[in-house]
């Protein structure tokens, strides 16, 4: 091999990109041609400086905000024209999967105490509010505009606090009726993840959170100020009880 | 919210950290990646012809590539050339008692070194030194055979050794 062949290459078995032969004949020319094995130390040295400077530039919160936003747009977009026969089968069949396991699961809990007949209550709607195109009202990542949109609508004013700097993303506000009981449902994202936030007048006195697990999806449910509150994703629990003390503290 | 949008985001959402740092590398400025970013994830959602199932990472940055790349075509200029990133005053001569911010300036020198090199190069090491991606991936993202991403980090890579001092073209003995 000579010091032109080899050139090219020495980056090759850098990167691991050669096969064993191939490996094997380039160490060759190394402990051959000191040269060559100057610059393959330097190439070494390089790589090595490069990944320890951790050059990768993060985007910031604000970015996925945006582009949440942009794709509500999208979704309301009356010309919009879905075809998704290039979806990856895998990720399909995958969240086949998960739907029917909770769906499943849930003719199990109608039995029992309100508060289960509730609990499922809330999971049905979850998931049909992630099924359905219309997953929100108002569709607004401004907490100004999701919260005022309640007024006369309910009785009660919701918590509809900004929590982006704890990386819960305000996607917007509807309108349900939960054990016919009109309820506000607040839509926050985490990460790919969303959360619903139920709240709903309570007669009863405030209580602690409390977590269920239901089908792969969790709910945490509490009472403070005469208002029940339900929040359902399939988010990590430890997730959603951070979320949940955040609503807390703002009331 | 439409389940189709819900796969869309599961599979293409994982990657925006990925489209952002090498749209950042592109461009160069902070507000023009972010633009790059939304416009390449909205052309994602509609260009679901040209998605075949294959690796949604490389797609995505394939996209994110493109897209980047018509803006420099668009917008390069000399002035956006030498603005580059704020703070990178030629080093002072006299040697710093502060070891971090030697370690800071020599880091910042890499930094800048890629910043400088021509997009093709610059793309290129960012994908494989920055990003990990493997030869057949970046082939991949760059619309180019195994052996030319080869050889484009072989030249970015001895652009770099030139620019960061150190090291000089390395003669060969003639065989």
């Amino acid at each position: 091999m000579t010091c032109a062949e080899a050139g090219p290459l020495l980056h090759a078995r850098l990167d691991n990109e050669l096969d064993m032969a191939g490996a094997a004949s380039i160490d060759l020319h190394l402990s051959d041609c000191r040269a060559c094995a100057a610059q393959y130390t330097a190439l070494e040295n390089l790589h090595q400086e490069i990944t320890e400077a951790d050059l990768a530039y993060t985007p910031g919160i604000a970015l996925e905000r945006k582009l949440a936003a942009r794709f509500l747009e999208e979704e309301k977009s009356p010309t919009r024209f879905w075809r998704w026969n290039w979806l990856n089968a895998s990720v399909m069949a995958a969240a086949a999967v998960a739907v029917v396991a909770a769906i499943v699961s849930i003719p199990m809990l109608r039995t029992g105490r309100e508060t289960e007949t509730v609990a499922a209550e809330i999971l049905d709607n979850h998931l049909r509010a992630l099924q359905a195109v219309h997953q929100v009202d108002v569709p607004s990542s401004d907490q100004h505009t999701v919260k005022p949109w309640f007024q006369g609508k309910t009785a009660f004013s919701p918590p509809v606090p900004d929590l982006t700097k704890d990386d819960f993303i305000l996607i917007g506000g509807r309108l349900e009726v939960i054990h016919q009981q009109p309820a506000a449902a607040i839509v926050y994202r985490r990460r790919q993840h969303v959360i619903d936030l139920y709240v709903s007048p309570s007669a009863g006195s405030d209580s602690k959170t409390q977590l269920r697990d239901l089908g792969g999806y969790h709910l945490l449910r509490w009472t403070q100020n005469n208002l029940n509150y339900w929040a359902v994703s399939d988010v990590d629990p430890s997730d959603l009880r951070t979320f949940a003390d955040l609503i807390r503290v703002t009331r | 919210m439409d389940t189709k949008v819900r796969i869309f985001e599961l599979t293409m959402w994982p990657h925006m950290r990925a489209a952002y740092n090498l749209a950042r590398w592109l461009v160069r400025n902070d507000h023009d990646a972010e633009d790059i970013v939304q416009e390449s994830f909205l052309k994602a959602y509609k260009a679901q012809e040209s998605f075949r199932g294959s690796e949604a990472k490389t797609w995505m940055l394939s996209i994110v590539r493109n897209t980047a790349m018509d803006f420099l075509r668009r917008y390069k200029s000399p002035i956006t050339m030498t603005l580059d990133e704020p703070g990178y005053e030629p080093q002072d001569d006299s040697p710093d008692p502060e070891r971090v911010l030697l370690e800071q300036s020599r880091r910042d020198r890499v930094r800048q070194a890629i910043s400088h090199l021509e997009p093709e190069f610059r793309e290129a090491i960012v994908l494989r030194e920055i990003e990990g991606l493997s030869y057949k991936e970046i082939a991949a993202v760059l619309n180019i055979p195994m052996g030319t991403v080869m050889s484009r980090l072989s030249r970015a890579r001895n652009l770099l050794l030139v620019e960061l001092g150190g090291t000089k073209e390395v003669q060969h003995d003639l065989r």
